[in-house]
């Protein structure tokens, strides 16, 4: 694949994933430093993760004098209003373009408080590269430790390229696709079952969307045991509670124990929630080991970075959040593709699993035939 | 109302553009045009000459303040009439001047009635196009023709070459150089030259004269304070010939070693 090539559908920005990553590194407050639309959708998006998300509000005249003051005083601000922990100042393509300096202004306000600055811009071709300027900033100021810093940008090195390889980079423009029909597939699996095929369940989600696609995981087994070929189903899934950022970690025990509840055992603990880039090769090893001769596999999550080797006999389903996944999905092989539209927003400030419309459909399916 | 004439000084910094232009809109107004300019420099030393050395608000000044811009909050009347209006922009090093003079320049368009009622605009720009805001007033249309002010220079001439290489890049023709004497040898020759094989003339040959800078230190322009020296006489020839002028081309730049040459 050409690594050259100039996207031309928008995807998510450096800027938007730098608050992302300041909220895994807890984080009270974020403050973007530019235009006040900016990165709006994902700032509402992440209250509801329990952060501040709040802007400077440059305007034309912020353009041109710069936005010195104005960063100033919304320091001041928050620092009243949310009497926050840990602060993060972000960069957006408006300030860094002019030139603004958020050290400063930072110094300036001189808060209690230890402050993550971010120079980020919407500019960049990975927006892994948001997530790095994050971590290093935040490795400045103490938050995080070199070794974890090293392992952060190991695997962001990898999810950027798993992204080229088969994900959101991988070719000039993808169309969104809505996938197969969710009830179509959800027959195929019981078929399957009934028929006493053989299949994994594999969950390689990235962070919080383990809420939802935990579900899917959890649903097939209710199916399996109800038509009594549980024994049949080998569950796979990147819950480590001891890797990844805090947040992270809180995560994976709280879908660990959720599944632990609903009676699901996870046979293979294929990495921590931030391991989906690398967890693939573990998975593919582990099925080169163990699981070679099994029929079918249901892939959630991050499917495209499971390498083909050893499941390419196998009939796959794969269930994505990406709508313009589907398309590398179905040419990488996977026969069926299902998209659980607006997943993220509905794992945003969970701590518990939360239905799928594919874990629905299967119920209903499961009852109808049983 | 004749043909307005809306026209832009360009050249490497320091030539000698804010003079020039000062003293060709005073040298116009005595001939009895209207004029104005419009200084888009945040230095905002444009106009400063046909005020009396006073400075006046600028459109970005106010727009800071968050005020509701009006017409004559911005325009000035200077020596015999020369409205003055400058820009202005953020101290150095701080926010953005370019994206102020598209902003500035939006704003005076919007407000001004008397730019329409004139018979000469002319910009006077900093001397280096840094950036797309800096030729906003081109790509606005309120440019319609360019001057390169240049000495016999290689550094000049070089920025004058790249100017106009930039002006054929923008459709913005070119109606002529204009050499501002640096007293180097073969001076004119050299400048008439490099005008000719740009594809335009030379428009005229400003010596180079302590006086110029004399009237400046105390605020004026010469034809205002020294109406009677030789130099005012050359600023006068060169306002009318500007006023006159018909003809423009798209320029052509020369290649580099063909430049050196021509100052060899
Ligand atoms: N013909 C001249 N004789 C003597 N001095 C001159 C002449 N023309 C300009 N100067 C002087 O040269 C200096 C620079 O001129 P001016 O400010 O007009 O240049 P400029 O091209 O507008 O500069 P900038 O690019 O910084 O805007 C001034 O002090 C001015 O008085
Ligand atoms: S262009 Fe950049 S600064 Fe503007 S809204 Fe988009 S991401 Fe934000
Ligand atoms: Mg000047």
């Amino acid at each position: 694949m050409d690594k050259n090539i100039t996207i031309i559908h928008p995807r998510p920005s450096s800027i938007v994933a730098s608050l992302y990553t300041l909220r895994d590194l807890n984080v009270d407050v974020a403050v973007l430093h530019g235009p006040p639309g900016c990165s709006f959708k994902h700032a509402r998006l992440l209250e509801e993760d329990g952060i501040h998300v709040v802007t400077t509000a440059l305007d034309e005249t912020g353009f041109v004098f710069g936005g010195h003051d104005a960063l100033v005083n919304v320091l001041h601000k928050v620092n009243e209003m949310f009497k926050p922990k840990l602060i993060g100042v972000v960069g957006t393509c408006a300030s860094m373009i002019i030139g603004e300096e958020m050290h400063e202004p930072v110094m300036e306000a001189d808060l209690d408080v230890p402050v993550i600055e971010v120079e980020v811009h919407a500019g960049y071709r990975n927006n892994t590269k948001g997530v790095i300027i994050a971590l290093e900033s935040a490795l400045d100021v103490g938050v995080i430790d070199k070794t974890e810093f090293e392992r952060q940008r190991a695997l962001l090195e990898e999810a950027t390229n798993v992204e080229l390889r088969h994900g959101a980079a991988s070719r000039e423009y993808l169309a969104p696709s809505r996938g197969d029909v969710k009830y179509k597939v959800a027959q195929r699996i019981i078929e399957l079952l009934k028929e006493g095929k053989r299949g994994l369940v594999i969950m390689n989600a990235k962070k919080e969307t383990g809420y939802m696609f935990a579900d899917i995981t959890v649903a097939i087994n209710e199916v399996a045991e109800q038509l009594g070929k549980a024994d049949n189903i080998v569950n796979m899934a990147n819950i480590d509670e001891k890797l990844g950022l805090p947040r992270v970690r809180h995560h994976a025990e709280c879908i660990a124990n959720d599944l632990k509840e609903k009676g699901v055992v996870i046979n293979e603990n294929i990495g921590g929630l931030d391991e989906y880039p690398i967890a693939g090769n573990t998975v593919d090893q582990l099925i080169k080991d163990k699981y070679s001769n099994f029929d079918f596999a249901v892939i959630s999550g991050v499917p495209h970075a499971i390498p083909m080797d050893h499941i390419s006999n196998m009939e796959l389903i794969s269930v994505t959040n990406g709508p313009r996944q589907v398309l590398p999905l179905k040419e990488m092989g996977h026969e069926h593709v299902i998209v659980e539209i607006d997943l993220h927003p509905k794992t945003l400030g969970v701590n518990h699993i939360v239905e799928s419309e594919f874990g629905a459909t299967l119920r209903e399916v499961a009852k109808e035939s049983l | 109302m004749s043909i307005q004439k809306r026209i832009a000084i360009y050249g490497k910094g320091g030539i000698g553009k804010s003079s020039t232009a000062s003293n060709v809109a005073a040298a116009c107004a005595d001939e009895g045009y209207t004029v104005m300019i419009i200084g888009c420099d945040p230095k905002s030393d444009s106009s400063i000459t046909l005020l009396g050395g006073k400075r006046i608000p600028t459109i970005l000044d106010l727009l800071h303040e968050e005020k509701d811009v009006k017409e004559e909050d911005v325009v000035f009347t200077g020596y015999n009439g020369v409205k003055c209006v400058e820009v202005g922009g953020p101290e150095p090093g701080i926010g953005c001047a370019g994206r102020g003079i598209i902003v500035a320049i939006q704003t005076l368009k919007k407000i001004s009635k008397t730019l329409n009622e004139m018979d000469l605009i002319i910009y006077d720009v900093p001397g280096d196009i840094v950036c797309g805001g800096f030729v906003a007033p081109i790509r606005k249309g309120l440019v319609k023709e360019a001057y390169v002010l240049t000495s016999g220079e290689y550094m000049p001439l070089y920025a004058a070459n790249n100017i106009c290489r930039g002006l054929a890049k923008i459709n913005t023709p070119l109606s002529g150089i204009i050499c501002n004497s640096r007293s180097v040898s073969h001076e004119k020759e050299i400048v008439t030259k490099f005008a000719s094989e740009i594809g335009t003339d030379l428009m005229a040959f400003i010596p180079k004269e302590q006086i110029v800078q004399d009237c400046e230190r105390d605020g004026f322009s010469v034809m205002e304070k020294a109406p009677d020296s030789s130099i005012a006489q050359v600023y006068r020839d060169l306002a009318k010939a500007i006023m006159q002028r018909d003809t423009s081309v798209m320029p052509v730049a020369l290649d580099d070693e063909h430049l050196r040459e021509l100052t060899r």
